[in-house]
């Protein structure tokens, strides 16, 4: 037998297994979509309702509530993330005494697992006995006896702050990447040419990481939409449905209220956001590739 | 336009000592070129005047005003970076009208200067391609036309046209002669190319190891060199150094014998250049060995011999031709420069 062709028979083995993983159930869970499926009623897949399921969706206001609370979730997220990331990136760019210990800090929140972030957050908000509410009631005393979970708009910063907190030092690390390579001499330059600091930053830095912050972005945008175990561990989706995200409700609509066939549907709603999203990032990420290489 | 004053300046990388602690006047106006082997601190000297990178101990003053403290941008300098440090996300035309642009030169008259400018290193055809579009010897002018686009106070140059072609490359240099006798900047230039150093220079700075070793003219550089170092460091072929002694008023070693103006003593070294030698049929004659390699450079032909461990390189007409291992004679060339160096010390012996 030729090296080549053993190569490929190699392969079989590990294709069948991420076929069988991958592809059947996505392709079981698009064939829900389009029919009806109560897991109280059924244990299999029961008749053809075509478009039902994905017309129920956007004529549901819980629906439509998910996606809301999913957007300001996602845009928040991802803005303050790559906003911390990049000025952290900045300040820890010279390499100096604290280079190590910084870095070994800064990997801490990523490392942690984030059901047990939105647990620990939890317990630190606790308006009796969390470190949080206290410390920031001892600050600043008109927050005393808030309930911070309990409100809609604070439990919603919240959950924004445990994900900025868990995925910020991650895309330093990429932002710093990015500072690395960009060569030394254009910043000088600037320099020499008169530019002021902001102006470096914004006329010569950001330009040249154009590319790591849209991949970044990208990045940060998918994991945001997919986010769930802090909901699940931190608000449950409250109160009320004021964090209840789309993956979230998703998983409710599916495991609570046992309806597959709208869940696959829900399901595939969510893939084709992140499709359309991924899509216009790569294009962008083309052209810029294009100007910078071409 | 501004002189230049290097106070007891000193520069170490943590422990790395880059250049000792030296002192170095650049004259208003001059021509400055630093010339040195790789890694003897020609561009840490430049970065150092330019302020971006801090001495460690000393005083840097431009135009009799201590700048230690200044940020580059108020040092009034231009600059070409040995890798070019130009801006990728901009064209051509962005990247050498940027310093005008941060001082406040408007549009109309940006764009006619950035014009002008890219004539002169030839790169009006260029202007709307990015860095990335351009070949080495291209981005080179872009990183020219940009620190010449404007008139600062001093010019720092790092080996600003070693990637050019040859016919380019002349060019530019006239083209940079040029500039500096219209403008009369203080020019501080870095080059390996010793016909730069000595078409372009006011005077050249030979630096050994973070230290400068000879501060002169290019024709005194070359003419006078003060030790051996910068004496096979000037000159292309280098100049022959034989070692010997000398005895009875001649310089002695295998296969060379020439009469010298200097006492008697061991342990010389008596350095002498190829064009100031000359093939000689003479019956005793001065130099003696076996013919070991002919080169013809066009113009001439560099003839070299060897005696026991001795190698001499002489320049002889381009015609001249000969087997190898044909005993061979040469003699210095009425009017020669022969030149003496102590051995231990390498310092040039005053004749
Ligand atoms: N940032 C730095 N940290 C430590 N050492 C450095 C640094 N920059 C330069 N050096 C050292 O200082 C010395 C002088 O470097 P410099 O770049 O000035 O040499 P150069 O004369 O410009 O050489 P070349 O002709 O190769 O450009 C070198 O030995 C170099 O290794
Ligand atoms: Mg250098």
């Amino acid at each position: 037998m030729r090296d080549r062709s053993l190569q490929y028979v190699l392969l079989v083995p590990a294709f069948v297994i991420v076929l069988a993983t991958t592809f059947y159930p996505l392709a079981y869970s698009l064939t829900t979509a389009f029919r009806d499926w109560d897991l109280t009623r059924s244990r299999r897949p029961e008749g053809w309702v075509g478009f039902d399921n994905f017309a129920h969706a956007f004529t549901e206001s819980h629906f439509l509530n998910s996606l809301w609370v999913t957007t300001i979730f996602v845009v928040t997220s991802v803005a303050l993330t790559l906003v911390i990331a990049m000025s952290l990136a900045l300040l820890l760019r010279r390499k100096g005494r604290m280079h190590t210990f910084t870095r070994v800090v800064l990997i801490l929140p990523f490392a942690m697992s984030p059901a047990l972030i939105g647990v620990s957050y939890r317990f630190m908000f606790n308006p009796e006995f969390g470190v949080l509410s206290n410390g920031l009631a001892a600050i600043f005393p008109w927050l005393e006896g808030t309930a911070w979970l309990a409100d809609p708009e604070l439990a919603m910063a919240i959950l924004v702050l445990t994900d900025v907190w868990h995925w910020a030092p991650y895309m330093t690390f990429m932002c710093l990447g990015g500072l690395a390579s960009i060569p030394r001499e254009t910043e000088e330059a600037a320099r020499i040419d008169g530019a002021s600091n902001i102006r470096i930053f914004f006329g010569i830095i950001l330009p040249q990481m154009k590319g790591v912050l849209l991949v970044t972005a990208i990045l940060k945008t998918i994991f945001a939409l997919k986010m769930f175990d802090q909901v699940v561990t931190l608000t449950g989706g409250g109160p009320g449905t004021s964090t209840e995200t789309l993956a979230y409700f998703i998983f409710n609509v599916g495991f609570e209220w046992y309806d597959m066939g709208y869940a696959s549907a829900l399901a595939w709603i969510l893939t084709a956001i992140m499709m359309t999203i991924s899509i216009w990032y790569v294009r962008m990420l083309l052209s810029e590739r294009k100007m910078a290489t071409a | 336009m501004a002189e230049v004053r290097l106070v007891d300046v000193e520069k170490r990388y943590g422990g790395f000592l880059a250049l000792p602690k030296q002192s170095l006047t650049i004259e208003e106006g001059e021509f400055l070129v630093l010339l040195g082997p790789s890694g003897c601190g020609k561009t840490t000297t430049m970065r150092m005047i330019a302020g971006l990178e801090e001495i460690t101990s000393g005083d840097i003053l431009i135009g009799g005003e201590r700048v230690n403290d200044k940020p580059p941008k108020d040092r009034d300098i231009a600059m070409v970076f040995q890798n070019y440090g130009l801006y990728p996300h901009m064209t051509v035309q962005q990247n050498i009208a940027y310093p005008l642009k941060l001082r406040g030169v408007d549009r109309k008259a940006r764009e006619a200067r950035v014009r002008e400018t890219a004539e002169k290193v030839e790169l009006g055809a260029l202007l709307h391609r990015r860095p990335s579009e351009l070949s080495g010897g291209q981005r080179q002018r872009v990183a020219l036309a940009r620190a010449i686009v404007r008139t600062p106070k001093i010019f720092l140059m790092d080996e600003p046209l070693s990637n050019l072609d040859a016919k380019l490359r002349v060019s530019m240099r006239a083209e940079l002669k040029h500039l500096h006798h219209e403008l009369g900047v203080t020019t501080v230039y870095v080059t390996h190319d010793q016909m730069e150093a000595m078409t372009l220079a006011s005077r050249v700075a030979v630096m050994r190891e973070g230290r400068i070793v000879q501060l002169d003219t290019p024709k005194k550089i070359y003419s006078e060199p003060a030790d051996l170092f910068v004496a096979g460091f000037i000159g292309s072929p280098s100049m022959n150094l034989v070692e010997g002694h000398i005895t009875g008023g001649r310089f002695e070693a295998p296969g060379v014998s020439i009469p010298v103006a200097a006492a008697e003593r061991g342990d010389v070294v008596l350095g002498i250049r190829p064009e100031d030698l000359e093939l000689t049929t003479a019956e005793a004659p001065p130099i003696r060995g076996k013919l070991y390699a002919l080169e013809l450079t066009g113009e001439a032909t560099l003839v070299t011999l060897r005696e026991g461990a001795t190698s001499i390189c002489a320049r002889g007409p381009a015609e001249f031709e000969a087997e190898i291992d044909a005993a061979c004679a040469l003699a210095p060339r009425p009017g020669a420069r022969i030149h003496l160096f102590d051995k231990t010390t390498g310092q040039r012996i005053a004749a």
